[in-house]
Parts: C-alpha cells; structure tokens; sequence
C-alpha cells in the first residue's frame, strides 16, 4: 500500500472521529442551551402572567430604621427593598427573613403584604443565612465540576442533601464514568479555584417554581434529576423550584443566598467513592469546606477547618433507597 | 537637601533688581540598594487582622498546636540525644576523624560575667544560650544546591543540616513559612539556620540541639551580627590616635591627618582608612574555650568578650576550624543518662567549692 494512500486512511479516521466528538460536545452544550431557554421561557412568562400591577405594604425592620415601603405584588423583591434603603444594605444581605420566621430569596417576589428582615452573616442569629450559605456552596459545587470535567469522564449530577454545617462540609453528589478515580491534590486545587473564579464574578443566584412536566422536560436527559422529579414536586404541590447559577440549573427546596460574591474562602476537600453503579459508572461524593467572604481566619485555624472536612460527611447517600416520603429531604 | 538656584535672568542684568530663587529639592539619600529576594524567599510574618473568632475556639485551636507539638519538645530539661539517620543517606560507619564536620547550635548572647581559675586568674566570659533547637532538615550533599556557593574546593562535599531556633506560634506566620516545618513535625520556628555537615554526622529531623551537643574544654567559633556604630569617625573606626586636645593644635583633633603620599601614584589608594559606617557586620571570633556549661538552662560560658553582637543577639556556634584548638578524641556519644546540672572545666574555680583549704598541720 502506498504512503499516500496510507496517511489518507489515518486522516480520514481521525476526521470521523473529531466529528463524532464535536457532535457529542455540541449535543451536551445544546442540552444545556434549551434548559436554559426554557428557563428564561418560563421565568418571562410567569413575570407578563402578572398583569395588573397591585401594590403590597413591605414592613421593613431594621437598620438604620423601621419603614413601610409599597411595593409591587408578585414583582418586587427584597433586593428591591434594599435599594430603597442603601447600597451598603443591598451588597451585604444575603437572605431575607418574611414575618419574623420564613426566610426567603433576595430575589424571589413577595406575594402579599408582610415584615422584612435583611439577614447578613454577622446578625445575632445566624442559623438560617449559614444554612442558605452551605446550600448555595453545595449548589455552586455543582456548577463548578459540570464546568471542570470533561466530557470523557461522563459527570452526571446526582443531587445534595440538606445543609448541616455541624457535620463540617458541604456536599455535591455526582455519578462519574469510571470506578478507578481518585482525586489529586491538584484537581482538587482546581476545582477551589474554579469555585473562587465563580464567586469574583458576582453571579446573581435566581429562583424559578416550574411545573412537573416544565422540569421533565428541561431535564430530559439527565435520568438521575429526571428519577427524582416526581417525588419532589408530590411534596411540594405539583410544583419545582428550580435555581439558576450563570447557565447551570439544578432542583432545590431551600433558600439560597442571593449572589456568589458571598463565598469568601473555599477548599473543595476531597470525593469519596460511594458505591459502584452499573458496569462503568460510579457514586461519589465531594466535599469541601467554605467561609462567608469578609471572615478573616488565620491558616492554623482553617486547616482545623479542612481536616474536619475530609471524613466523609455522613448525610444520606444518594443510592440509599427512598422508604418513607419525609425522608426524602432534597434540599 | 534642599539646593536654591539663583536664575541669572536677562533681566537682571539690566538693573530690575527681582531676583528669583527657585528651590530644588532633592530625594535627600544616596541611593538605597534595591531589594531583589531570591526565588526561594518566603514572607515569614503574617499580617494579623482581627478574626471573629469565640474565645472557647481559640483555646480550642491553642490545645490542638499543645497537642500536635508535643510539650516535650518544648521543656529545656529535656533529656537529649543525637540521632543518627538510619536509612541509607548515611554511609558506612566510618571512625571519628578531625576532618568531619559536625553541626552546630543557634544561641543568644545573654550577658557576660567573670570566672575564676583554680590559680586565682580572673576570666571574663561570655554566656551564650541555645534556645529550642531542633533540626528541621537534612540536605544531602548531591541533593544541595545553594544559589551562591563558596568557591573552594571542598564545598560540594557536605550536606546542609537546616536548624531552628525558638518556637513560635504558627498563627502569627505565613502558611508559606510553616510548612518548612510540615515534615520534621517541630512547632515553627522564629530562626532558622543552615550548617554544612559531613553526611556522616547528619542528623534526624526532629532532632533536639542542646548544650551537650559540645563539651567543656573544647574551642568553639562564634559567628554573630556586630554592633552597629553607625558612620564613625576615624578614631573610634580604625583607632587612629589623633592629635592632642591643646598646645596649640588648630582644628585638629580626631582627623585622619595626611592620607597618601604624592609622586607618579598621587592619589588616595582604594582601601585608604577613612570614617564610614562601622558595624553591622558578620564577623567570627575564632577559637573560644567553653570553660562552663549549666544542663539545665542550656548556657554555655565562652571565653573572653569578644562574640560579636549586642546582647540578646543571636549567635551561630560553630565547632573550631582552629587546628590545633580542634579536639583530638571524638565527642560522646550521648548514652549515658547521668544528668549533671552545672559542668565546670577542670581549669575553673567552682563556685560551690571551699575557696581556701588549710591543711591540717
């Protein structure tokens, strides 16, 4: 056989194989983009299906002073409330608290007529704000391995289980497409960094409530989400609560902070493997440990911190059967 | 320094009588050196906010360093030894020469007081202290490699044993820093030191350095930073006499006088003894007896006045290069376990002793 003939034959096969590669990039970039028009879909849709604009008294309690502000039903948010006060209160709450007890998104619309508290992370009482925290952590996780992987090693996220800061780390389940991975210190270096990459860029976190079929539909062919959607709209009427980060979309229950700016230090520990899934796939758990921006900690006391973080956190494992619906708590 | 120039304007050549005088002010230095830090260089100090810490965690994080540095490391009563490296880094044992090098200690001047000899001579001595020493690292000879190496023959035969002195609290330093000390598991430390060893004499990580590490009776070389003088005059600098303070003597008292000669080389020679800036020098006094060492509270008591430095300066201890102060049977071997609080050479009046005696007639 001929040397022309021969590199003909290499070129080609290279040239079908990149096709195929390009084809299965575009397929997952493309699946990403139709979530993501269906999300800004909807989110548009339930904004016109407002209509008449009716106005709603927001009792603002806080610094610097008590106010009653009117503002618009179903549209207004607390972030909008804070900028009726100042700039300051806008940059630095994180979470907002309705009625003295139901703690709810910056940028989710208040629906009636009620009492606003601005949380930041130095109140008195932050439980509530240090749980969004640790879920909005989990959450952005999420959104950091989807963008550091590559498309060879076949990531699908699985879900997070509720936040428990006393366990020592926040926790992102994912199913990967090898049995033999073991993290490096250096792959964990860069998923921290790409979690820092995401919280300088100051992405604002929103919040959408779609029906069952809607989120079918956006995750059609992620079969993990797609498994877990009708036992979590049964709880919650029908209905799914949906987070968007940039153009990464995942479920949860819960209220999150309003932005990445308010992750300040994060060590993405470590990934325990959980449990093999099939003939080539595999559970495995990450981990990390984060601190609100604007805590200083010296280096001896957050690598306490870290070394907490790297026993496997002992929430519910994702592959553990569903026996009782108040178990299932997806957050 | 500020410089006024006059401008000789075309205009006051014609008679207008303005003068105008410009200031020219000047940086008022010479010029400062710039600092270039080498790649290895490591912030040590951590610039120290307040952290909203509980005051039950900050206990917490002071038990957790208690624990991890263990309180033995940190007692001068310690009872130490040598190690000896026991993988293969070590060669073949070889006999006690006195060709090899040992490490040496990182100690403070602490003061100086006199001795006595059994003879009635008085000493003045030195008390130099070796505070919480502990090797952090071993370098082999192949495996170092400095950025400036000394250029002489035998320098690429020893490997560098690297010594800390004075534990410190890792919260007050850089990340960067503490991990030097990661491996050997000695709390950080505020000094740190590198000595050239024999591979035959190199030492554990982790290995306390004490006083014991010398003996009575042996020499020591003591290397340390000179007291700074500032810019000194010619007299106190290169201890020129001067001229006398009367008689006549106009305007000249502490002056160098004539400095060079005239003829075909009529110029002031490079190295001409002038005032400049005295001190702040490394320098090393050579050939120091040990006359006294206290166990207890690791000081050693060296001959003479003469170590470089102010006190509660720190000093590098050296084993003497002298040849023929150099000890002629080799150092002990640290096995036994009899602890003697205040060892005094043989030479020296102990203080505990009867000063007379009469014998019995």
């Amino acid at each position: 056989m001929s040397v022309v003939a021969k590199l003909h034959r290499t070129t080609w096969s290279t040239l079908k194989q990149l096709q195929q590669n390009g084809r299965k990039a575009r397929f997952s970039a493309s699946a990403t983009t139709s979530r993501n028009d269906l999300f800004t879909h909807e989110q548009r849709r339930q904004r016109e299906a407002v209509g008449r604009v009716d106005k709603i008294e927001v009792r603002y309690m806080g610094q610097p002073e008590d106010v009653t502000l009117v503002m618009n039903k179903h549209i207004s948010t607390p972030y909008n409330c804070a900028q009726h006060l100042s700039e300051g209160i806008c940059k630095r709450s994180a979470l907002a608290l309705i009625d003295g007890s139901v703690p709810w998104d910056m940028h989710r619309p208040l629906p009636e007529s009620c009492t606003l508290q601005l949380l930041h992370f130095f109140v008195a009482e932050p439980h509530l704000v240090n749980k969004a925290f640790w879920r909005s952590c989990s959450f952005m996780l999420g959104a950091a391995l989807s963008r550091i992987f590559k498309t060879e090693a076949r990531l699908q996220l699985h879900s997070f289980p509720s936040p428990n800061i006393k366990s020592g780390s926040f926790v992102h389940d994912v199913v990967l497409g090898t049995h033999t991975w073991e993290p490096t210190k250096a792959e964990m270096r860069a998923v921290s960094a790409e979690m820092v990459k995401l919280a300088a860029r100051d992405i604002p976190i929103e919040r959408l409530e779609v029906e069952q079929e809607l989120a079918q539909e956006m995750f059609k062919d992620s079969r993990y989400k797609n498994a877990q959607l009708p036992s979590i709209a049964q709880q919650n009427q029908g209905r799914v609560t949906l987070y968007r980060l940039d153009d990464h979309i995942d479920i949860s229950r819960g209220p999150m902070v309003g932005s990445t700016r308010f992750l300040g230090k994060c060590t993405i520990i470590g990934a325990h493997k959980l449990s093999n899934k099939g003939a080539t796939d595999a559970f495995y758990r990450f981990q990390g440990v984060a601190l609100p921006s604007g805590f200083m900690l010296n280096h001896v006391a957050y690598s306490l911190l870290e070394q907490r973080a790297q026993k496997l956190n002992p929430a519910r494992l994702p592959n553990e059967p569903f026996e009782d619906q108040q178990q299932l708590q997806l957050s | 320094m500020l410089r006024t120039v006059i401008s000789d304007l075309a205009r006051l050549r014609l008679g207008n009588g303005s003068v105008s005088i410009t200031q020219v002010r000047e940086k008022g230095h010479l010029n400062r050196p710039r600092l270039r830090n080498p790649h290895w260089f490591l912030r040590k100090k951590r610039t120290v906010h307040d952290d909203f810490v509980t005051s039950e965690n900050r206990n917490f994080v002071k038990e957790v360093l208690h624990h991890t540095y263990n309180s033995s490391a940190l007692t001068r009563d310690e009872q130490t030894h040598e190690k000896k490296l026991t993988n293969e880094t070590i060669p073949e044992k070889q006999p006690w020469s006195q060709e090899l090098r040992r490490c040496g200690v990182i100690a403070r001047k602490i003061g100086q007081y006199p001795l006595w000899l059994k003879n009635g001579e008085k000493i003045r001595t030195t008390l130099l202290q070796v505070v919480d020493n502990h090797v952090i690292k071993y370098v082999p000879p192949e495996e170092y490699r400095p950025t400036r190496r000394p250029n002489v023959p035998y320098s690429k035969k020893y490997g560098c044993v690297l010594v800390g002195a004075e534990s410190t609290d890792p919260t007050l330093l850089t990340k960067e820093y503490c991990g030097l000390f990661s491996n050997s598991g000695v709390m950080p430390k505020k000094n740190v030191a590198r000595f050239m060893v024999s591979p035959q004499s190199a030492l554990e990580a982790g290995t306390p350095l004490n006083v014991r590490h010398f003996r009575v009776g042996e020499f020591v070389d003591v290397r340390g930073k000179t007291v700074d003088h500032g810019f000194q005059g010619v007299v106190k600098r290169h201890g020129f006499k001067g001229m006398p303070a009367s008689h006549g003597v106009t305007k000249t008292h502490r002056r160098p006088g004539n400095i060079g000669g005239g003829g075909e080389k009529g110029r002031v020679w490079p190295g001409t003894k002038l005032p400049g800036h005295m001190g702040n020098r490394w320098r090393i006094t050579k050939g120091l007896r040990i006359w006294r060492i206290n166990t207890k509270y690791n000081v050693l008591w060296v001959q003479g006045s003469a170590v470089p430095g102010s006190t509660n300066g720190l000093v590098y201890i050296y084993d003497t290069i002298l040849p023929l102060r150099k000890p002629k049977d080799a150092p002990p071997n640290y096995e036994d376990n009899t602890l003697i609080e205040d060892i005094w050479f043989e030479q020296v009046h102990n203080f505990k002793d009867e000063s007379i005696t009469y014998k019995p007639e």
